[in-house]
């Protein structure tokens, strides 16, 4: 694409598109590190995650800010006008993001001090796992401006609601077989749905790539149902 | 065809001689009279033979002319109240617009864009032929008005007029009262008495969102009026004769933003009635007011269709470049 005329214009939507790296980089970072120390009892991990969140929200509001001049100022249309949507969308969804993944980090400080089950925990990490790829490949399918991968992302999402469900039943076994459990697998509970929703903000993305690369906006109805998930495989974290 | 092919990818460039690019920049400055020039600089004997091989290769080009890509995408099934049919348009030897085809719906606003020199204000210009006004202009190929031709030699000019009318960029009130500005194109056209003349003007007035600020003067002369008011003026005056097409060749382009906005304003309200052709150069306004637009490059009808697809979402890279204003 060439390079506008004014290259102030340029200089703004490049601005822009670094911030949305930045919040990408922390997003997925929190991510990972509230997981850790989820799975290792790690107190000091997940506050750090916790103290991560602001700087998301400063560059959310940052985002916004800019972008909102930028359409004031340069009249934007066609693909400047979605690219500027575009960003304004992306950082509200990585900052949600950011926002599930302290809750998870504030939950593992919880119950860091009476791991009950374990095993309990090994299935959020493959939810985790799951989560964690759609995000960094939306992220590159946003920074590639690449369709095909955000398409991707927005089918492979049924995979992860698939797992929630799964996780959701050995919970609710754990509780049932002992109530000591309840408070444990509670949070548990909590954070394997706030790892789905990651997983719905990831397909947000993908349906903001895909809108901003094509100019057209995906049908409402995701196909639903157990699919292979990407085979390029991309180690995580 | 490949030879051809070279000669216009950029980055093959530097694998053909000099002479050959020195072909290729003549051209496209124009004339075979400049490739032998080419030939004659170079003045060695080795080159005479890439120079003929250029001069094969010119002529190659010449007649694939380079062809830019289109996107002209018609909505089907709309009545059309002008259709332009492989139009060109020639200022004495010079060649302004090749081969237009594109529809007016009617009632529905087409807007044209482009960069200066584009051709749209000569497109504009040839659908109520005012070109007729001058020697050495001419037109080939048919414009349809309700399906016959306005380009014929046999189409009444003064007629046609009256059913096409156009407002220009400078507003051109006529040198006499607002109230006779109205009159005298009616008075031209019909027989109208007294009575029913002043009810014309009124109803001219307020079509044109103008009779509340000049109904107290009408007696005054139209020159006295701002900027703004005068530019509503002209296009009361045009629609007072009841044409079926409206022309507007940037008619806000000397106007401040009230101004701009009332008329934009006008144009909402007047399509109703009317089929209106816009050039404008502000994108924005294109966007705003028209339903259908044009853009056009060197001449050439490079994409048509909805105004909110072209402006979200073009198909060719050139309408991108120029609404986004990457046009270098």
């Amino acid at each position: 694409m060439s390079d506008h005329i004014v290259k102030a214009y340029d200089q703004e939507l490049e601005v822009l598109g670094q911030k949305i790296a930045e919040m990408g980089g922390i997003a997925e970072k929190m991510l990972s590190d509230a997981m850790d120390a989820l799975v290792d009892s790690d107190v000091k991990l997940a506050q750090a995650t916790i103290n991560s969140d602001p700087r998301l929200d400063v560059l959310q509001r940052e985002i916004e800010e800019q972008a909102i001049m930028t359409i004031a100022r340069r009249q934007p249309l066609a693909v400047d006008l979605r690219e500027i949507i575009a960003t304004i969308r992306i950082s509200n969804d990585l900052e949600r993001v950011g926002d599930l993944a302290k809750n998870i980090a504030k939950r593992a400080i919880k119950i860091a001090a009476d791991v009950r089950i374990p095993r309990a925990i090994i299935g959020l990490r493959s939810m985790h796992d799951s989560a964690a790829m759609l995000l960094k490949d939306v992220l590159d399918a946003y920074s590639q401006r690449d369709a095909e991968r955000a398409h991707g992302v927005w089918i492979y999402d049924a995979d992860l609601d698939a797992l929630e469900d799964s996780v959701f039943r050995d919970l609710l076994t754990f509780m049932m077989e002992d109530p000591r459990n309840i408070s444990f697998c509670a949070h548990l509970l909590f954070c394997s749905k706030n790892i789905e929703r990651i997983g719905d903000h990831a397909t947000n993305i993908a349906e903001t790539v895909i809108y901003l690369v094509t100019g057209e906006i995906p049908p409402i109805d995701r196909p639903k149902g157990r699919t292979m998930l990407s085979e390029t495989s991309t180690t995580v974290g | 065809m490949t030879e051809v092919q070279i000669m216009t990818q950029d980055q093959e460039t530097t694998k053909v001689p000099e002479a050959l690019d020195a072909a290729a920049e003549a051209t496209a400055n124009g004339g075979d009279a400049a490739v032998d020039s080419g030939v004659a600089d170079s003045g060695e004997a080795k080159e005479n033979a890439a120079a003929t091989q250029a001069g094969a290769i010119v002529a190659n080009r010449d007649m694939a002319k380079d062809r830019p890509m289109t996107a002209v995408k018609r909505t089907p099934n709309l009545p059309e109240k002008v259709s332009v049919r492989n139009l060109s348009f020639f200022y004495g030897e010079s060649r302004a617009l090749s081969g237009i085809n594109l529809p007016l719906y009617t009632n529905k606003v087409t807007s044209f864009i482009g960069p200066s020199g584009c051709g749209k204000s000569t497109l504009l210009r040839v659908l109520n032929r005012m070109y007729d006004l001058y020697p050495k202009q001419r037109a080939e190929g048919e414009i349809l008005l309700d399906g016959e031709n306005i380009l014929s030699p046999d189409q009444d000019l003064n007629l046609l007029r009256a059913r096409v009318g156009m407002v220009f960029q400078k507003p051109t009130p006529f040198p006499m009262s607002i109230y006779d500005n109205i009159a005298f194109g009616i008075k031209l056209y019909e027989k109208v008495k007294r009575a029913e003349l002043d009810e014309r003007v009124e109803t001219a007035l307020k079509s044109a969102a103008l009779w509340g600020e000049v109904k107290d003067k009408l007696r005054a002369s139209g020159l006295s009026l701002s900027g703004g008011q005068q530019q509503r003026l002209c296009i009361a005056r045009t629609v007072a004769i009841h044409p079926e097409v409206i022309l507007l060749d940037e008619p806000c382009s000397a106007l401040d933003p009230i101004s701009t906005a009332k008329i934009e304003e006008l144009i909402d309200e007047l399509k109703e009635n009317y089929t209106i052709a816009i050039v404008t150069h502000n994108m924005q306004q294109a966007a705003r007011v028209s339903e259908y637009t044009a853009f056009m490059y060197l001449g050439e009808l490079l994409e048509f269709g909805v105004t909110t697809q072209m402006f979200t979402s073009p198909e060719l890279k050139q309408t991108q470049n120029y609404i986004t204003g990457r046009f270098g």
